[in-house]
């Protein structure tokens, strides 16, 4: 297996997986969408609340608002050893909204919400959470957990995670005219042609497969041939801010190794199959 | 009524891009333009800028009034 980063731009990466099967592929994917772990804020305790939105529709607008997760210092609320609903301060942190609009219109930001713990806040502080008219007023808390996103959307760290086979784009020159159809219809640019009146393939990691150019080129066969790589992916994971996306991935990587060797205990178990002696 | 703080469909937060798309727009800027320098690539986010309707800004107006006068009676 062979790994080679193409780019990566603040919360976002791309990167070739080479020598992998599709099932690996989508397991890591899976993974990552649903089983890595991250902050949000899970109940609220509403005090005061005469707003235009209702309390269960603020609630669910503070669920989704990212949170900077901390994954070393918080435990998941059904690993933690309180098993109290309310959790203890190593299973929840605390927010505290409480604003009121005087004589004018007020609009209620993100960075309104105090945490209790600084390293828990919101990503960004400008999110709108509602506006209040004069005399409104709002106080709150919310206790934010880790959670996974199979439960909900709202703790899934990542807004995108995609794999694709790897392009594979070839052109038989024994046969090519040059004629220049397929450069034309390519609609990602990957073809060009060079000075000579040569069809090139220049960025090759850009086709989606679309075979665009298969079809349109006057030649049968066509001389240009596509196809998608089945043991080569491109992944392209884009974190919500909750989580640096390197440290998502490393996450899912140690889930996928934990979730293998329960697997491999319970088939033991299950067949009855004696433990492999250390030594061999 | 007011900005969802996601998007429907991928779940990238962009809530926070709101205030700033309009503001361009409403100065005679194209929309995809703003869009793009913010960083809003796929069509499932830039919909939910595009087609958002700021209806909670009608609504804080009557009832702006009718507290005030409620609060000033007390
Ligand atoms: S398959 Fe589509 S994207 Fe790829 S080279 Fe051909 S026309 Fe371009
Ligand atoms: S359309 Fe076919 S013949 Fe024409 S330049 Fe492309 S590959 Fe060559
Ligand atoms: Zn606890
Ligand atoms: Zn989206």
């Amino acid at each position: 297996m062979k790994v080679q980063i193409l780019e990566k731009n603040g919360d976002s990466i791309r990167f070739i997986i080479d020598g992998i099967t599709t099932s690996l592929a989508n397991t890591l994917r899976r993974i990552i969408l649903s089983e890595v772990p991250c902050m949000a804020i899970d109940d609220v305790m509403i005090i005061e609340n005469n707003s235009v939105l209702h309390d269960e529709i603020l609630a669910l607008r503070l669920g989704l608002i990212p949170l900077k997760t901390d994954l070393d210092s918080y435990n998941l609320p059904e690993e933690c050893e309180c098993k109290s609903e309310l959790g203890c301060p190593l299973c929840r942190a605390v927010l505290i909204l409480d604003v009121k609009a005087e004589s004018e219109e007020k609009v209620v930001y993100s960075k309104d919400l105090i945490p209790e713990d600084p390293k828990i806040a919101p990503v960004s502080d400008k999110i709108p959470i509602v506006k209040l008219a004069p005399g409104q007023k709002i106080r709150l808390e919310a206790y934010a957990r880790l959670g996974k996103g199979k439960d909900h959307a709202k703790w899934q760290p990542v807004s995108a995670c995609t794999y694709r086979y790897m392009p594979e784009v070839s052109i038989d020159y024994e046969r090519c005219d040059g004629c220049g159809e397929c450069v034309n219809i390519c609609p990602r640019k990957v073809l060009d042609k060079s000075n000579d009146g040569k069809v090139e393939v220049r960025n090759m990691l850009e086709c989606i497969l679309c075979r665009d150019c298969m079809n349109v080129c006057p030649k049968d066969p066509p001389a240009i041939n596509v196809n998608g790589n089945k043991e080569s992916f491109i992944f392209y994971v884009e974190s919500t801010g909750v989580l640096p996306v390197e440290r998502i991935i490393s996450e899912a990587l140690k889930i996928y190794d934990k979730k293998c060797l329960e697997f491999l205990e319970e088939i033991s178990v299950n067949l009855n199959v004696p433990k492999k002696d250390e030594n061999n | 009524m007011i900005i969802p703080i996601r998007c429907f469909t991928c779940g990238k937060l962009i809530g926070d891009k709101w205030e700033e798309f309009i503001k361009r727009v409403k100065n005679g800027e194209p929309a995809g333009k703003v869009l793009d320098d913010l960083g809003i690539k796929r069509y499932c986010c830039r919909r939910m800028l595009l087609s958002h309707v700021e209806i909670i800004d009608d609504l804080i107006k009557f009832y702006g009034k009718r507290d005030v006068k409620n609060e000033n009676r007390r």
